[in-house]
């Protein structure tokens, strides 16, 4: 119920994708980037004189931004999708696909609880990014 | 069919590995500004998308905070690196280029090409085809 919070996002970048084609840079800016820095960023450890910190969410409202940075990955791939952006581009929709899985896994890994799930699907979430900018970015 | 093929271009992505990914080498480092630094290890962010290093330099009777970029947790292991390899305290020599802000405040910025280690081990602490200069680092490169 509360992911229905993500449909007038979703929406509105649809909308805005299909009359205007909108900046690809701007949807991985603004909604890509956050959602996988909510990933990175609630898992591996800080190591100091003082001891190993682990990054896990602390309370169930951390958890929460995780399962909202792993649902938008995962439904932003059918923006990925659409056909104004990826008419023609086979590995475009692979990649896409790859992040769908991922977006996926990060989902269920959160609603486990699952910090070295998540630590794990953080790095696969890279290579994947990684993969598609290296044919696309420069496109 | 369609797994087989998802796998195929993960695993190829995967070997060249050329990162253009949260960001290239050329649009945050200078290529021209070679660090070779030697310092304390105070600091270790074992996080994705790259771990950090933050080491210690005493420069002109100050204390500098130098903090290193460097590949994946998960590209360091497979270059010999773990969390529990770079403990804090322990002194360790850093190559690697200068963020193009050049700021030091809070603290200097460098993508980390190797490091070595007090027994003089040394290990590659970077991603290979980052666009960063070929300067026998990597050895994947060689």
């Amino acid at each position: 119920m509360r992911y229905l919070l993500l449909l007038p996002l979703l929406i509105s970048f649809i909308v805005v994708a299909e009359n205007e084609h909108s900046d690809m840079h701007d949807l991985m800016a603004h909604m890509l980037t956050p959602a996988s820095e909510a990933i990175w960023e609630s898992s591996g450890y800080v190591i100091t004189e003082q001891g190993e910190f682990s990054l896990e969410p602390a309370n169930d409202e951390e958890w929460e931004k995780v399962l909202y940075g792993a649902k938008v990955i995962s439904e932003s791939a059918y923006l990925l999708k659409i056909p104004s952006r990826s008419e023609n581009k086979n590995e475009w929709i692979v990649f896409a696909s790859l992040l769908k899985d991922v977006g996926d896994k990060a989902f269920e890994a959160a609603e486990a609880k699952d910090v070295e799930a998540l630590f794990q699907i953080g790095a696969e979430l890279y290579q994947v990014c990684v993969a598609c900018h290296q044919v696309y970015m420069n496109k | 069919m369609k797994i087989i093929k998802l796998n195929l271009i993960l695993l190829l992505s995967f070997f060249s590995y050329t990162v253009y990914g949260h960001h290239a080498f050329t649009a945050e480092f200078d290529a021209n500004a070679p660090i070779n630094i030697t310092g304390k290890v105070i600091k270790v962010e074992w996080i994705n998308p790259h771990a950090w290093v933050h080491v210690e330099v005493e420069e002109d009777s100050k204390l500098i905070v130098w903090m290193v970029e460097g590949g994946t947790p998960n590209t360091l292991i497979r270059n010999g690196l773990t969390k529990n390899s770079i403990k804090p305290g322990t002194v360790i020599n850093v190559r690697g280029y200068q963020s193009k802000g050049k700021l030091c405040l809070p603290r200097c910025i460098a993508n980390g090409r190797d490091i070595t280690f007090p027994d003089g081990s040394k290990v590659f602490m970077g991603s290979s085809g980052t666009g960063a200069p070929k300067d026998g680092a990597d050895p994947r490169e060689r």
